[in-house]
């Protein structure tokens, strides 16, 4: 038992540091900064490349590490964060998740993909209390912690720059007014949480004993987590939350097991966010309007698209492309259409309800597994399968998720976030294995297998989706819905449970992530748990932000620009993700509202 | 104070003049680009396809070039260029030079089936390396197997990439099951009694290849105390391993790759446990960890064989790869399966038809790992593969005859 609590507050300790710097900027920007992912894993590989390459000694590695990601730090807020974050919270999220596509692609090239063994510096496991050994380096890391905790707890209570962020956090307008120059005070805060980020990757290197640019991603979310448990915001918060992740997760390995990792994670954190909003330490936030999403829908209002568009689009996309295009043009095309149908379903949910759920992949699961097991083992043909998986999906997904619709904020995303994860974590425990052989569609005894039939049918739901999600835009109901997703407190006012619409808008989307989950299980004809990622509902919501977040058929701009650009963008593969990065950072910093969104 | 105003409303000032420009254009640019964009898609594909057709005979190879398997994607590219290399050098097939041409999928379904189209829509290209997980190839395979392209999972250890997959579906790496089968045997044959195991809990390896484990444990008599499922994506395993540890067994097992079993086995020994560790794998992170000293695997491909074959592989892309320490089992798998291709190739044709009848005839290729690879036609795996013993010693491994 002693020994799992070692290792818990060993583990804790790395996501106390992210989670402070996730903390202090969002509480200065209000916006969730992806890139401190990425710092994580730079972190590891500088100092691996420090120590280990050029031989430097620990000591000097370390410092040097923490200047250059925080100098990092400096340039991407100057460059990408700050422009955005002034006006468009959301804008400036989606480029940070450019960002640490950038980063980390750029250590890949510079540092390779390899593991690297990091060299051992101090001792591991020269103590023990109990059958727990620990060593030197474990006691200097939580030492260093240590320090850092009280160095940035004197700073923010006497510093004058301290109480400048604190000030800023508090309230930007006000800090402003009093003459507190907000601008460089968010400098001085991302140089600091870019420095912790880095210093969190140092000890995650020497925690493991290896490393690669990739490894920050998973300390980096559970750290985000951790953040949030502790209310974000709050640097207090964020240490006791990483503390109190650290050991719970240890003990429900202990006891459940790591498969179980995941599940434990987020069952923590929606327990805690349904029993405190605003996280342990967190303020629990007054009813406002999402501050991600209702402030964005007011910039800006969607382009006038002439009414010939629509029956050119349609012949474009149903007659000419199937006709002209190769087989290789038309399985992108599908994989296009697809994605198409699970974001544009979603702008329900992300614009007009405007709930910035980050979990998409969890009904996309629900309605590929439905799918593929009730063609498999019970008569029923594809035809029926599709909109089955769909209804499953809206159905298991509502249930999950009935418990955190009174969650506020950003707080709603990261426990939807949460709800994905655990979607695909309990698939993953119950049915582990792949599953193999479902069936491709049929028409009568005609197997629809080539490019072109699966493209076709892909179009038909397509368009089948586009118009039910213009129909509900335009009843009474879609109607309702946006009145709770541009401002909660006068739909509260005017006697709209906001609540339930919520639920009734994230099981809308639901449905059509099931519908897009089942299409694609019967055109892979195989499916396993790996398929459906973070990256997978990721790439769901970058889609429907990129074609303009309450429009269902900008989504369908948004799939053709970031599946096809991948496509495209073939020629150059080493920098593929790089240049992705680019363009996704220059799309946003120039139409912040999506592609078919005039600012107003 | 100032300042941040007046950046804000030159920011502001910009992004609204930007729009008024384009806006009216807009929709239709939209449009007509998407358009293109297909258009574009489909010219360059034929163009490819027409330019390369007369003389060279093209492989596709699917792999993870960026993303999170970039590794792999590195070190299977060196050792088919290496290979490539070598062909040509040699006459080719039948003096047609080789050349590959690579796509990156990122190991991601939705990527490797785009990349599957364009390579059977490729005439050119008259069989297909990849791609790298059965997550990535399995959904691959039914457009393989509709373009009758041949789909040479040379890395799929997975037995259902072929059971399941039609003719066209063949590799030469050997199954996870009889790694394991072969691991648990060998085990018990060293007079160990009890083992606590870690194994991978990924559907498309780890959970079969600790069934096959557990299996034949159960029914040789040899003792699990205690399993746990771990994600190669953690990295503090410390909370499962000091309970899988917990029964104090002779011996641990670790059934995953080499960077987890890198993590586990320093976490192992930071907890105090002194047992063998069989487990690992031929990899760099895995070797170069002081913990790992004295693994023990069951090895398809040792660097260290006195098999002059061998030797003359080591040598050659030490040479081609100055910076390369070490040659692994992903090298030589990769290496050994573009000349089990050419050995095809040369038997059937360079056709898309003849390579298929070459694979169904070939015979005691040369094999850097097997020593020859002759295909059993039903299961279109290697006719009996074997293992050999052997311990990581000095950051290297030996044959183990302890």
């Amino acid at each position: 038992m002693f020994d799992t609590l070692i290792a818990g507050l060993l583990r804790g300790n790395v996501y106390a540091l992210g989670a402070v710097g996730i903390s202090l900027v969002f509480g200065v920007m209000n916006v969730v900064n992806f890139a401190q992912f990425s710092f994580f894993g730079l972190g590891a590989m500088l100092a691996w490349f420090f120590v280990a390459e050029l031989g430097l000694s620990f000591w000097i590695a370390l410092p040097l590490v923490l200047v250059i990601c925080g100098a990092l730090g400096l340039l991407i807020n100057i460059t990408v964060v700050r422009p955005l974050a002034k006006f468009l919270p959301l804008a400036a999220m989606l480029s940070t998740y450019a960002v640490s596509q950038i980063l980390d692609n750029v250590s890949q090239i510079t540092f390779t993909a390899e593991f690297r063994v990091f060299p051992k510096v101090l001792p591991t496991s020269n103590f023990h209390i109990g059958n727990m050994r620990f060593g030197t380096s474990d006691v200097v890391m939580l030492a260093i912690t240590g320090v850092v905790m009280g160095v940035m707890a004197v700073f923010l209570k006497y510093g004058r720059t301290g109480q400048a962020i604190r000030a800023t956090a508090q309230d930007q307008e006000a800090a402003l007014q009093m003459g507190i120059p907000v601008g460089r005070i968010q400098h001085v805060a991302f140089v600091i949480a870019s420095a912790l980020g880095g210093l969190a990757g140092v000890f995650i290197a020497l925690y493991v004993g290896i490393a690669n640019p990739t490894s920050g991603l998973n300390v980096g979310m559970t750290a985000f987590v951790a953040a949030t448990l502790g209310g974000l915001g709050s640097l207090g918060g964020a240490v006791v939350g990483g503390f109190v992740l650290g050991i719970l997760e240890a003990f429900g390995i202990h006891f459940f097991g790591d498969t179980a990792r995941e599940i434990i994670i987020f069952f923590i954190l929606i327990v805690v966010l349904i029993v405190r909003p605003g996280g342990l330490m967190g303020k629990v936030p007054l009813l406002s309007t999402e501050p991600l999403t209702g402030t964005f829908l007011g910039k800006g209002r969607p382009l006038k698209i002439p009414r010939w568009v629509w029956p050119v689009a349609f012949v474009v996309g149903g007659v000419v492309i199937p006709l002209v295009a190769n087989n290789y043009v038309l399985t992108t095309g599908t994989q296009v259409l697809i994605y198409a149908v699970i974001a544009a379903g979603f702008t329900v949910t992300a614009g007009q309800a405007a709930v910035l759920a980050l979990g998409q992949a969890g009904p996309i699961a629900i309605g590929a597994y439905t799918s593929a097991l009730l063609t498999l083992y019970l008569p029923v043909s594809f035809w029926l399968a599709v909109p089955l998986a769909g209804l499953s999906a809206a159905i298991v997904a509502s249930i999950l998720a009935s418990p955190i619709w009174g969650v506020k904020g950003h707080y709603i995303s990261i426990a939807t976030l949460g709800i994905g994860t655990v979607i695909v974590a309990i698939i993953r425990l119950v049915e582990p294995q792949g599953i193999y052989g479902i069936t491709m569609p049929k028409w009568g005894d005609t197997l629809l297998a080539t490019p072109v039939a699966y493209y076709l049918i892909d179009f038909g739901v397509l368009v089948l989706t586009l118009v039910v999600m213009w129909r509900i835009r335009h009843s009474h109901l879609g109607k309702v819905i946006s009145s709770v997703g541009s401002d909660e407190i006068a739909a509260l006012a005017s006697g709209v449970r906001a609540r339930d619409y919520k639920a009734l808008a994230f099981a809308i989307s639901a449905f059509f992530s099931g519908v897009g989950g089942s299409l694609l299980a019967h055109q892979y004809t195989y499916i396993d748990p790996t398929i459906f990622t973070m990256l997978m509902s990721l790439l769901v919501v970058t889609i429907v932000i990129m074609g303009g977040v309450s429009l269902p058929y900008g989504a369908v701009i948004g799939s053709i620009i970031l599946i096809g650009a991948m496509e495209l963008l073939r020629f150059t593969p080493e920098l593929r993700i790089v240049v992705y990065g680019l363009v996704l950072i220059l799309v946003v910093r120039f139409r912040p509202g999506g592609i078919l969104v005039r600012n107003s | 104070m100032n300042l941040s105003d007046t950046t804000t409303n030159t920011t502001k000032v910009k992004t609204m003049k930007l729009p008024t420009i384009y806006k009216r254009r807009l929709t239709a640019v939209v449009l007509v680009a998407s358009v293109t964009l297909g258009l574009a898609a489909c010219s360059t594909a034929s163009a490819a396809g027409r330019s390369s057709a007369s003389d060279t005979v093209n492989f596709g190879v699917s792999a993870a070039i960026t993303g999170q398997y970039a590794q792999y994607g590195e070190q299977f590219k060196k050792a088919f260029d290496l290979a490539v290399e070598q062909v040509n050098a040699g006459g080719g097939i039948n003096g047609h030079p080789v050349a590959l041409k690579y796509e990156d999928s990122q190991s991601d379904p939705k990527q490797s089936v785009a990349v599957a189209q364009k390579f059977v829509g490729d005439t050119s290209v008259s069989l297909v390396f990849g791609d790298y997980s059965s997550a990535a190839s399995i959904p691959a395979s039914p457009l393989y197997t509709a373009g009758k392209l041949l789909q040479y999972g040379y890395n799929n250890s997975n037995p259902a990439f072929t059971a399941k997959g039609s003719e066209y579906q063949w590799s030469t790496s050997i199954t996870t099951s009889a790694t394991y089968v072969w691991e648990a045997d060998y085990i018990k044959s060293k007079g160990v009694k009890s083992v606590g195991v870690t194994y991978l809990n990924t559907a498309d390896w780890g959970i079969p290849a600790f069934q096959a484990f557990k299996a034949e444990a159960d029914k040789i008599g040899l003792t699990i105390t205690d399993a746990e499922g771990v994600l190669d994506t953690s990295d503090d395993y410390r909370p499962s391993l000091t309970k899988a540890v917990g029964g104090q067994p002779d011996a641990f097992v670790h059934v995953g790759y080499g960077p987890d079993a890198a993590k586990l086995v320093t976490q192992l020994r930071a907890i105090g446990y002194k047992g063998t560790f069989y487990g690992g794998q031929d990899e760099k992170s895995f070797d170069a960890t002081p913990d790992a000293e004295g693994s023990i695997v069951g090895a398809q491909f040792l660097e260290t064989s006195s098999d002059p074959a061998v030797q003359a592989f080591v040598k050659a892309f030490k040479a081609k790869y100055p910076a390369e320490t070490h040659v692994t089992s992903f090298e030589a798998g990769a290496y050994d399966a573009l000349n089990v291709a050419v050995a095809a190739a040369k038997l059937g044709g360079t056709t898309r038809d003849g390579i298929l009848k070459g694979f169904q005839q070939v015979k005691d290729v040369p094999s850097v790992v097997y020593g020859t690879i002759t295909f059993d036609t039903t299961t279109r795996r290697v006719a009996s593969p074997k293992l050999t013993p052997t311990i990581l010693t000095g950051g290297k491994w030996v044959e183990y005859k302890g």
